[in-house]
């Protein structure tokens, strides 16, 4: 049995006369030179876990351990051993003080003698690519960047136990391929333990043990692969020319543990991978249609515990009542719009040419020119900072272009702000409700405000709420509601006045991945049934592929605007598909697979890297790991939505130069 | 074993270097109060404006007037007949006073008879309103005196008959009794307290809304070493600014200083360590800069302004003003200026003022250590 370095039992934490549970009765171990994962939405509990064993949170009950020390009872002695890196996007660093100074104010306070650490710090400069940045201001660094520097100072001291708060959130891929790079090496070199929180369940996929936690609770634990293969899941893509009848029938069959449409494919994971799916939609009368299966991930098992009946804490209980059910929206014809409006019956219901928003010398948006069809759901993706919002507030008329034009539902938003208000629903990044107000008096205040008469107020109020599943919270304190069910209530309260454009800007950041199907299912009904357009923005890849068209941003630029489809096909075309090696001693074949092929990337046990010559490249691994894991399984695979981003980002960096 | 101290305390020193917002509350902030007040906060009463109604017009009530406007204690605004155009202006602000001498006042006085005058004063603001009273009560009473000499010199008696007891004068400390050389002094130990608890007010809770503080809080490092490293530099910073604040007092207003320098200044060096200490304790104990700075102004200010001597002595308060006295350093380190200033007492008087303040602020420290916890909750 390997020595348990961390070691949380019957773990219990409660906020605010002891109502609010937010750690109830969790217990796990993590081995050393393991990489844990602890998963699950904002509000699941994960912060307070690892605060408490960083010795800043009190716990009310249970035991908390580290390297043999109660982090409870010695907290200062466990300080010693840990790097602790808080949530947020490098919330810890000074703004005011350049890269240099902030990680020499770490070495100062964690007293690390001078000879060791510059050459541990240079190292980690050249692995960050932050080098070029010594002096410039952490305040003037993006988002990735202050996330790597945090990175950095928490490791000047050499901890060999890393506890790390959603590490990657709100960083765009590139640089969370950066980080990865380092955790690994780290566990490679030095054996050093790691447990990180994230709400990505892709990411969580790198981790060689995770637990799913949801509510303070621990609903599910394992290693990555052996959680998906024991619920033996399968998700298919259906793609037929009558999706939503194909979308009704596969909810009345019992195997089918979840269908929705993403995009044009409606998607179903079966519970059981045997059934005979040919059969049942030839039986339907369904002849034509084309199917790709792939093996369910972490998300799959997350949204698989969450139904068994016994992980239902806290009343969210119309999730299993209505059971497969809530996601039935459509069945009987959403009415969320009242009728087309005037003024968007053109083909295009937002068009840019040449948009450009400029803050004194920093151009936030650069030149963006697209065209959005009425209907269409159009999402932006791009790394913080890359001017996402800012073009989502000019084409609002929130902000004033500095150059260029934009119309929107036939009106010129530099000239027609005040018009465009009733054309368009528009979602913050931040929640914009009132918190102290009730669910229900929050939307009669926008109602007033966007002039609905008062005759229509409670009408137009009471098909909402029932129509996205709020009537339940109606009276309800907003600031009481589950993260997920907050976002529907800002959706219902964009769409009050039945907008033909709806703005959304990262809607979904930090929700489970139940609520956030929920969301997109009304997002898709909206568009397809009353043909409202949608631009949404987001950092999750997988939400990517709900939408029609794509389009890629960086440094204001829009670099890139397709189907998903295209987008892939031409990031292969350009720099190949990906290598994929699956073996047992990965950690081992990883080290002798990266002297080779310097772009190769752990994911979890899967080492993975974008080839221009898969076959070469195949056979080369091949020859390389015949002496040391002959077993391996080595195969080339279509690229998935990240690393197609991330090829793009990496295109427009070399045309740059 | 204080290389974890001097790390925390560069940092901050960096941070309050390039921070404009920090360094104009530190240096720029106390300069322009101090100038403002300096000059605007005069409780002398001079140049009082007057208006007169002489319904007598002639050489005698003109001579009454004159012994007024030859004073800088009053501003002539103007001589008028008609008593509805002063009142007027009285209203308006225009005229301070009134003086209304009637029409039969040089033929009474000639006739050696009595004569009332009616004196109207603006008494919406009382000390001043008492003050004219005093001034107009005083030019009166001089006139009576001219008038009795020329009688009894007409009638040959002896000039010593006329006022038969003198007063020998002498006010010490401020001879002048001008009220800058009482209130500018004050002003500087008030603004003393006022920006270095505002800034150590800053210090934990602004780190805390950043989250920063966990880089303090998650690191092997003391409680004191925390305290201490934050504290050090900004009670450099309020020493600093004692210093710019007294040149300013004594070059730029004026104001005579005869005591000990050594004394002030170590007597600034406890109050520095003190008033930041008050703000630390402060920051500790909120959770939002903004608590902190509210929470700040009502322990600082408004107590020290009202109790610590500032505007009336300790002694002339009430029990429990003379109690909240005691509880602020303001109060300790107020009479230690002011005796500086003005009395030019040395050492022998202030050691037990300057033991208070020491004792007072190791009281404060020990309460922030020990109310510093390494948590969030």
């Amino acid at each position: 049995m390997p020595e348990a370095v961390i070691a949380v039992d019957n773990l219990h934490k409660s906020y605010g006369r002891k109502r609010v549970k937010a750690v109830d009765g969790l217990s796990f171990t993590v081995q050393k030179g393991q990489i844990f994962g602890l998963l699950g939405p904002d509000g699941a509990g994960k912060t307070s876990v690892i605060q408490i064993l960083a010795g800043v949170l009190r716990a009310n009950r249970g035991a908390a351990r580290i390297a043999n020390l109660d982090c409870r009872r010695a907290p200062e002695r466990v300080k010693r051993l840990i790097g602790y890196m808080p949530q947020g996007l490098g919330l810890n660093l000074y703004d005011s003080l350049s890269v240099a100074e902030n990680i020499e104010f770490f070495r100062q306070l964690r007293q690390v003698p001078a000879d060791r650490f510059y050459e541990n710090r240079d190292r980690l400069l050249d692995m960050t690519r932050l080098s070029p940045f010594l002096d410039r201001s952490a305040g003037n660094l993006s988002g990735g960047m202050r996330q790597k520097l945090a990175l950095i100072c928490t490791l000047v001291h050499l901890p060999d136990i890393l506890l790390l708060d959603e590490p990657t959130t709100g960083v765009d891929p590139v640089s969370r391929r950066d980080f990865w790079t380092i955790i690994h090496d780290l566990v490679a070199e030095r054996e050093v333990t790691v447990l990180l929180t994230t709400s990505y369940m892709d990411e969580a996929e790198r981790c060689h043990q995770v637990a799913l936690m949801h509510a303070g609770r621990q609903i599910a634990s394992g290693a990555p692969e052996q959680l998906v293969s024991e619920m033996g899941a399968v998700n298919v893509a259906l793609r037929c020319a009558a999706p939503e009848r194909l979308l009704t029938l596969a909810r009345s069959w019992p195997e089918v543990e979840s269908a929705a449409l993403f995009g044009s494919d409606v998607r179903l994971m079966l519970s059981d991978p045997e059934f005979d799916l040919e059969g049942a939609l030839q039986a339907a009368g369904i002849d034509d249609f084309t199917q790709r299966r792939s093996p369910a991930g972490l998300e799959e098992v997350f949204v698989h515990a969450l139904r068994q009946p016994e992980n239902d804490p806290d009343g969210r209980s119309d999730r299993h009542s209505s059971g497969r059910a809530q996601t039935n929206e459509g069945e009987n014809g959403l009415s969320l719009r009242k009728s087309a409006r005037p003024g968007s019956d053109g083909e295009h219901a937002v068009v840019t040419e040449g948009l450009t928003c400029r803050f004194g010398d920093f151009t936030a948006v650069d030149a963006v020119s697209l065209s959005v069809r009425r209907g269409e759901i159009l999402g932006l993706l791009g790394p913080n900072g890359a001017g996402k919002t800012t073009l989502i507030k000019m084409l609002c008329g929130l902000l004033p272009p500095s150059d260029g034009r934009a119309e929107v539902a036939g009106n010129e938003v530099a000239h027609a702000a005040h018009p465009l208000r009733f054309e368009i629903g528009y979602m913050s990044q931040r929640f914009s409700l009132y918190r102290d107000l009730p669910v229900d008096s929050n939307l009669k205040l926008s109602a007033g405000l966007y002039g609905i008469a008062p005759a229509e107020r409670a009408a137009r109020i009471d098909q909402l709420l029932s129509e996205l599943e709020l009537a339940s919270y109606r009276d309800r304190l907003t600031k009481s509601l589950p993260l997920g069910i907050r976002q529907r209530l800002a959706l219902a309260n964009a769409l009050l006045h039945s907008p033909s454009i709806l703005f959304l800007d990262e809607p979904t950041s930090g929700v489970d991945p139940i609520a956030r199907r929920r969301f997109w299912n009304v997002v898709h009904l909206l568009a397809r049934r009353e043909g409202v357009t949608v631009i949404v923005s987001t950092h999750y890849m997988d939400e990517a592929e709900h939408c029609d068209r794509l389009g890629f941003m960086q440094q204001g630029r829009l670099i890139a605007l397709d189907t998903p489809q295209a987008l892939s096909e031409q990031a292969e075309q350009k720099a190949g598909p990906l290598v994929t090696v699956r073996c047992d001693d990965f950690s081992h074949c990883f080290t002798v697979l990266r002297q080779t092929f310097p772009a190769a990337m752990l994911h979890g046990r899967r080492i993975q890297w974008q080839s221009e010559e898969p076959e070469r490249d195949t056979e080369k691994a091949r020859n390389l790991l015949a002496g040391i894991a002959p077993q391996a399984r080595i195969d080339s695979q279509p690229l998935s939505m990240e690393e197609t981003f991330v090829s793009f980002l990496g295109f427009d960096r070399q045309t740059d130069v | 074993m204080f290389s974890r101290t001097l790390a925390i305390a560069r940092k901050e020193l960096r941070e309050l270097l390039r921070d404009p917002v920090y360094l104009g509350l530190a240096f720029i902030v106390p300069v322009i109060l101090m100038l403002l007040l300096g000059y605007g906060l005069s409780m002398d009463v001079k140049h009082l404006p007057i208006m007169f109604v002489d319904q007598d017009q002639t050489p005698v009530s003109r001579d009454y007037i004159d012994g007024y406007i030859h004073s800088e204690y009053f501003e002539l605004v103007g001589v008028t007949t008609e008593p509805r155009a002063a009142e007027s202006l009285l209203r308006r602000g225009t005229a301070r006073t009134i003086i209304e001498i009637p029409p039969d006042f040089s033929r009474k006085l000639l006739a050696g008879e009595e004569v009332a005058l009616g004196v109207t004063v603006d008494g919406s603001f009382p000390t001043r309103g008492a003050v004219a009273m005093g001034y107009v009560s005083a030019v009166n009473a001089a006139y009576n005196q001219t008038l009795i000499e020329e009688f009894l010199s007409a009638r040959g008696l002896r000039d010593a008959m006329m006022s038969p007891v003198q007063m020998a004068l002498s006010v010490w400390y401020n001879p002048s009794l001008e009220s800058k050389n009482f209130v500018v002094p004050g002003e500087m130990v008030i603004i003393l307290m006022l920006f270095p608890a505002l800034l150590g007010a800053l210090l934990i809770v602004r780190e805390r809304e950043m989250g920063t503080i966990f880089n303090l809080f998650a690191a092997p490092v003391r409680r004191w070493e925390i305290i201490a490293g934050k504290a050090l530099p900004y009670i450099g910073v309020a020493f600093l600014d004692y210093l710019i604040l007294f040149v300013m007092s004594v070059y730029l207003f004026q104001v005579r200083f005869i005591g000990s320098f050594l004394v002030v200044t170590g007597g600034a060096l406890l109050y520095s360590a003190c008033t930041i200490g008050v703000g630390l304790l402060i920051s500790i104990f909120t959770r939002s800069q903004l608590a902190a700075m509210l929470l700040t102004f009502l322990v600082t200010v408004t107590p020290a302004v009202n109790f610590s001597g500032f505007l009336a002595p300790v002694a002339s308060q009430d029990a429990i003003g003379q109690f909240i006295a005691q509880l602020i350093p303001a109060t300790y380190f107020m009479e230690i200026v002011r005796g500086s200033f003005l009395k030019g007492l040395g050492f022998a008087a202030y050691w037990g003022d300057l033991l208070t303040m020491a004792g007072y602020t190791a009281t404060i420290y020990a309460i922030a250590w020990a109310g510093l916890r390494k948590r969030i909750g």
